[in-house]
C-alpha cells in the first residue's frame, strides 16, 4: 500500500508535466469511475455494461443545476453522488434479479433507455450537441478557472475516493461481496441476502460514477451525449480490464493507459476506434489479466533469473 | 382508424425483424454461453452487403440470397479464429473480444462505405403500395412480413423437427450431457454462431430498404436484440417472436403520437415487464 501510494502521489505530481492538465484531470476522473465499476466487476463479480447511466445522469443533473441555478461546487458534487446512487438503485433493482448473461444484457439495455432519453430530450440535454456552458464555480475562495488548480482539486478527490474504496473493500461488506463473487450459492446459504448486497454494491458504485460524472462535466464545461452512451460504459470496463480487475489499483492503471492512449490516438486518426478494437482483441488473445498481470509475470521472470 | 391499422402493420413488420435478430442472438448466447456484442455489427454488415451486392449485380433477389450467406461466412471465421479460444475465459474477456470485433466491423463499414448514411430503394416490383381495403400499404413492408414469417417458420421447423435442431436445443439446456452423448460440441458451437450471424445478416438485409443504411444501425439494433432476449428467454423461439412483436407494435403506436419517444418506449416496455416478471415473459431462470 505504502509503495503504491508513493507511486500514485508521484504520478499526480509528474503527470501535468507530461500531458495537458485537462487530460491529466481526465485520467483521475476516469480512475474514480473505474473504482466504482471495479467494486462490481472485480469484487462482486458483476459485469455491468451500463455504468455510463450513472455517470451521465449525474453529469446532466448536476450540470443543469450548475448552469441554470448557479449552485455551488460542493452542492454539485453532492448532487452528482446522489443522482449516481439513486439511478444505480433503480437500474440495479431490475438487474440484480437476473444473473450471468442476462445481467450483462440488461445493464446495457437500460443504459440505452437513459441514452435515448437524453438523445431525444433536447430542450434540457441538447441532444446530440451535448449540454454546453457548465460553469466551474469557486470553492472556499479557490478559483478553479485555472486548469492546474482544478487538476489539484480532482487529484485530491481521487485520493479521497481511493481511500474510501480501500476501506470499503477491506470492510466486512467488502468481504461479503467477495464471498458472493466466489460462490453465490454458499453466500446465500451462510445467510446473506445476496440480491440486497449486490444492490448495495450497485449503489456504491453508482455514487462513485456520479462523482466522476460531475467532475467530468465541470472539467470540459460540457456534458457530451457520449457521457451517457454505451461508449463510456464500454471504455470504463475496458480500462478496468486492461489495468486488471483483480486489484484495487487495476482501474487506476487502466484509466492511465486507456485515456493516454485514446487521447493521443484520437488526434492522429479519426477512425482510431478501429485500432482500439484491434487492441481489445489482442489483449484478450494474449494478455488476459491486464497490465497488473503482465507486471507480475515480468517480476516472476526476474526472480527466477536472479535465483539461477 | 386506418392510420392506426397501418401503424400496427408497421409494428408487425419491424417486430418480425426484431424477432429474427433476437432469435439469432439467443441461439448464439444460449449455445455458446457468451455475451455477443458483435451481433449488431453483423446486422449492419448484412444491410451494407445487400445494398452493395444488389447494386453490383443489379439484382435484389440474388443479393438477398448472397448477403446473409456472406455474413454467416464472416461468423464462421470469427468463431473459428477467435471465439473458439475463449470458451474457458470469463464473460468479461469474451465481452471485450466481441465488443472489439463490433468496433472493428463498424469502423470498417465507415472506412469502406463512408460515415454518412444512405438509402437503398427496394426493387421495382416491390415499390409503391397495395390497397388492403382499409388502408394503402407499402408492398415492400408486406414482403418483409412474409419473408420474416417464412424465416421464423423455417427456424421453427429446424429447431423442433430436425435432429440438428434437437441437438442445438439440447446444447442450450445442458452442454456436458450433449458432449457425453458423443456429439461434437465444437461443431455445434460453430454452426450455432454461423446460424446466428445468418439471422442477423438477413434481418439487416431486409431492413435496408426500409430504414436505409447508417454506420450506427448496428449498435441501435444490438440494444433491441438484447431486449428481445431478456424478455423472451434464451433459445426460446416463441419468446423471441412474442417479445419482438410486442416491442415492434408498441414502438409503431407510440411513434404515431409521440415520435421522440419511439425508441425509448422499447426499453421502457422492457423495464415495465421486468418489474412485474423479473424472469421475462417465458423465462424460468
Amino acid at each position: 500500500m505504502k509503495r503504491a501510494l508513493v507511486f500514485i502521489l508521484l504520478a499526480i505530481f509528474l503527470l501535468p508535466l507530461a500531458v495537458r492538465p485537462a487530460i491529466a484531470s481526465e485520467i483521475w476522473i476516469f480512475a474514480i469511475f473505474g473504482l466504482g465499476l471495479n467494486l462490481l466487476l472485480g469484487y462482486t463479480g458483476l459485469l455491468s455494461f451500463g455504468q455510463s447511466t450513472f455517470f451521465g445522469s449525474a453529469a446532466y443533473v448536476a450540470g443543469f443545476l450548475l448552469k441554470h441555478y448557479g449552485i455551488s461546487t460542493l452542492l454539485a458534487l453532492a448532487t452528482g453522488v446522489g443522482v449516481g446512487a439513486a439511478s444505480a438503485a433503480v437500474v440495479g433493482y431490475l438487474c440484480v434479479q437476473r444473473s450471468g448473461l442476462y445481467f450483462i444484457m440488461l445493464t446495457f439495455a437500460l443504459n440505452q433507455l437513459f441514452y435515448f432519453t437524453a438523445y431525444q430530450w433536447t430542450s434540457v440535454t441538447g441532444g446530440e450537441d451535448g449540454m454546453p456552458g457548465v460553469p466551474r464555480p469557486a470553492l472556499l475562495g479557490i478559483d478553479f478557472s485555472s486548469a492546474l488548480v482544478y487538476y489539484a482539486f480532482v487529484s485530491a478527490l481521487f485520493l479521497i475516493s481511493l481511500f474510501l474504496m480501500k476501506r470499503i473493500v477491506e470492510s466486512p461488506l467488502g468481504k461479503i461481496l467477495q464471498a458472493i463473487r466466489e460462490n453465490e450459492v454458499r453466500a446465500e446459504a451462510v445467510g446473506y441476502d445476496v440480491p440486497r448486497f449486490k444492490l448495495l454494491a450497485f449503489v456504491i458504485g453508482g455514487a462513485f460514477s456520479g462523482l466522476a460524472g460531475v467532475l467530468y462535466a465541470m472539467l470540459f464545461g460540457i456534458v457530451p451525449l457520449e457521457a451517457i452512451s454505451f461508449v463510456f460504459s464500454g471504455n470504463v470496463v475496458f480500462a478496468t480490464l486492461i489495468g486488471g480487475s483483480g486489484s484495487l489499483y487495476g482501474p487506476v492503471i487502466g484509466s492511465f493507459v486507456f485515456i493516454w492512449l485514446s487521447e493521443s490516438m484520437s488526434t492522429v486518426w479519426a477512425r482510431w476506434p478501429l485500432l482500439l478494437g484491434v487492441a481489445f482483441v489482442i489483449v484478450v488473445m494474449f494478455f488476459r489479466g491486464g497490465v497488473v498481470e503482465v507486471f507480475t509475470r515480468l517480476r516472476k521472470w526476474q526472480f527466477s533469473r536472479q535465483k539461477t | 382508424m386506418s392510420f392506426i391499422a397501418a401503424q400496427i402493420l408497421n409494428g408487425i413488420a419491424t417486430g418480425m425483424l426484431y424477432a429474427l435478430m433476437g432469435l439469432g442472438l439467443s441461439l448464439v448466447t444460449g449455445v455458446l454461453n457468451i455475451p455477443n456484442f458483435a451481433h449488431g455489427a453483423l446486422f449492419a454488415v448484412g444491410a451494407y452487403l445487400l445494398a452493395t451486392v444488389a447494386i453490383f449485380l443489379g439484382n435484389f433477389w440474388l443479393a438477398l440470397l448472397i448477403a446473409p450467406i456472406g455474413v454467416a461466412l464472416l461468423g464462421l471465421v470469427i468463431e473459428y479464429a477467435g471465439i473458439r479460444r475463449l470458451y474457458a475465459a470469463g464473460h468479461d474477456y469474451q465481452l471485450l473480444f466481441t465488443f472489439g470485433l463490433a468496433l472493428i466491423l463498424s469502423e470498417s463499414i465507415i472506412l469502406i462505405w463512408g460515415p454518412i448514411g444512405s438509402s437503398y430503394l427496394p426493387p421495382q416490383i416491390l415499390r409503391g403500395g397495395l390497397d388492403l381495403g382499409f388502408t394503402m400499404y407499402p408492398k415492400y413492408r408486406l414482403f418483409v412480413m412474409a419473408a420474416a414469417g417464412l424465416l421464423v417458420f423455417a427456424a421453427w421447423l429446424f429447431l423442433e423437427k430436425t435432429r440438428y435442431g434437437a441437438i442445438m436445443r439440447a446444447g442450450i439446456e445442458n452442454k456436458e450431457m450433449v458432449s457425453l452423448l458423443g456429439i461434437d460440441i465444437q461443431w455445434l458451437f460453430t454452426v450455432a454462431f454461423a446460424l446466428g450471424a445468418y439471422l442477423a445478416g438477413i434481418a439487416g438485409a431486409l431492413i435496408a430498404p426500409i430504414r436505409g443504411l447508417s454506420p450506427t444501425m448496428g449498435v441501435d439494433m444490438l440494444g433491441i436484440a438484447f431486449v428481445v432476449v431478456a424478455l423472451g428467454g434464451l433459445g426460446n423461439l416463441l419468446g423471441a417472436i412474442v417479445a419482438g412483436l410486442i416491442i415492434g407494435v408498441a414502438q409503431a403506436l407510440v411513434a404515431a403520437y409521440w415520435t421522440e419517444a419511439s425508441t425509448v418506449v422499447i426499453y421502457a416496455v422492457m423495464a415495465a415487464v421486468l418489474l412485474v416478471r423479473p424472469q421475462g415473459l417465458f423465462g424460468i431462470r
